[in-house]
């Protein structure tokens, strides 16, 4: 398994994880989007990241 | 008596101001140390100017947030005083075993802590909680967007420029783009680092009934005394800079090129202005050193060095917490005195 992949994934696990942790701040609305664009930016870069470490072993098994 | 005590306690607030620009300005220009673009005098008057500069181009919602996380009915000289002190003692304990911890987060935690010794869990306040809990969060948050943004950049800059046979040229312009990201990046750190210290100085004066509380309901409502001593503090402390901390973040997490550190620069300093826009008192250490594992995990995820990003994070865990310790004995000790 890619470590790269593995610990973007794990990125994206706790980034997830503390959403319901960010209070309303009602003068500071844009800090609610940081969590959930963290999430989906880590799940790809942790495809994206396991598709190029996969296509790197098919080309050189 | 109280006017002497007030002044002193502005003094010692300023103090820990300097070194917070001591401790954590270093590692605000270990990159560009690490790529050896300025050597570190140059590199701490370059920081020093534009740590100073920065209450130009932000607003005080930092500072804000600060003067608010313990309410104004509980605030005394004797509890910025101990809140201060843990914060100081919690700062030259890292600074002394060489690891980055947070000012920012020891200021919090002081604080919170003397105000618990003084209060008990009433210190807890509506208000307190959000800042507290938006600080807790964004200790995860801000080294993982700085991660994430450096990730990026690195990785759209390389595909950029891999074509490119005359390597020289490419490190030449990165040189240059790197004094850029490096002002950005002390930019930031002015701004939400010395605003910590501006807003500790305006809860004190506001608890000394010698400030009105309603100037916190405007984001650029404190006296221009306070924003330029802080920021002229912190500058100071850059200039003078801790030098084994600039080893630890610029040449032990990962190896740097002039590219990198300047990947690594601008993704922090996106981070830091994000978090001074929206009242977010974040590390300038813990933004920098994701950044830093972004631009090295683009290359080779074996390129961190994760033992030492291991130490570097147990430090954060326990900033709060020790310096909350240590600000609760300090507040019993003043108490004794009082």
């Amino acid at each position: 398994m890619d470590r790269r992949a593995v610990f973007f994934l794990i990125a994206a696990v706790v980034a997830g994880a503390l959403i319901p942790l960010v209070p309303h701040d009602p003068d500071h609305p844009a800090i609610r989007y940081v969590g959930p664009t963290l999430v989906v930016a880590y799940l790809v870069l942790a495809l994206l990241s396991y598709l190029d470490h996969a296509s790197r072993r098919r080309d050189h098994p | 008596m109280a006017n002497l005590m007030v002044i002193a306690v502005v003094g010692i607030a300023l103090v820990f101001d300097f070194v917070n620009g001591f401790h954590d300005a270093a590692n605000s220009i270990a990159t560009v140390v690490a790529t050896r673009v300025l050597k570190p005098w140059q590199a701490v008057v370059w920081a020093a100017f534009f740590n100073f500069a920065a209450f130009l181009f932000l607003p005080l919602e930092v500072a804000n947030a600060i003067a608010k996380i313990v309410s104004p009915e509980f605030i005394s000289i004797g509890l910025v005083f101990a809140g201060l002190m843990g914060a100081i003692f919690w700062n030259v304990l890292t600074a002394w075993l060489g690891l980055p911890s947070s000012s920012s987060h020891a200021l919090i935690g002081g604080m919170v802590g003397a105000g618990f010794a003084k209060v008990g869990p009433d210190v807890f306040t509506a208000k307190t909680m959000v800042t507290l809990r938006k600080t807790g969060v964004f200790i995860i948050y801000s080294p993982l967007v700085g991660l994430l943004l450096s990730f990026t950049l690195i990785v759209i800059v390389m595909w950029i420029v891999h074509r490119i046979r005359n390597k020289n040229a490419v490190n030449r312009t990165f040189r240059g783009l790197q004094l850029v990201s490096a002002a950005a990046f002390s930019l930031g750190h002015g701004a939400n680092d010395a605003q910590k210290t501006m807003g500790i100085i305006a809860a004190l004066l506001i608890g000394a009934h010698k400030l009105d509380a309603s100037v916190l309901d405007d984001p650029n409502g404190l006296p221009l005394w306070i924003v330029l001593s802080c920021h002229g503090a912190i500058a100071l402390g850059t200039m003078f800079g801790g030098w084994k901390i600039v080893k630890t973040m610029g040449t032990k997490l990962t190896r740097l090129e002039p590219m990198g550190g300047v990947c690594a620069e601008s993704a922090a300093a996106a981070t830091l202005f994000f978090a001074s826009y929206n009242g977010i008192p974040v590390s300038t250490t813990h933004t920098i050193t994701g950044a830093i594992v972004g631009v090295g995990s683009a290359n080779r995820i074996s390129a961190v060095r994760w033992n030492i990003a291991r130490r570097v994070a147990w430090a954060w865990v326990l900033t709060i917490p020790g310096s909350a310790a240590v600000a609760m004995l300090m507040y019993l000790i003043v108490e004794v005195f009082n």
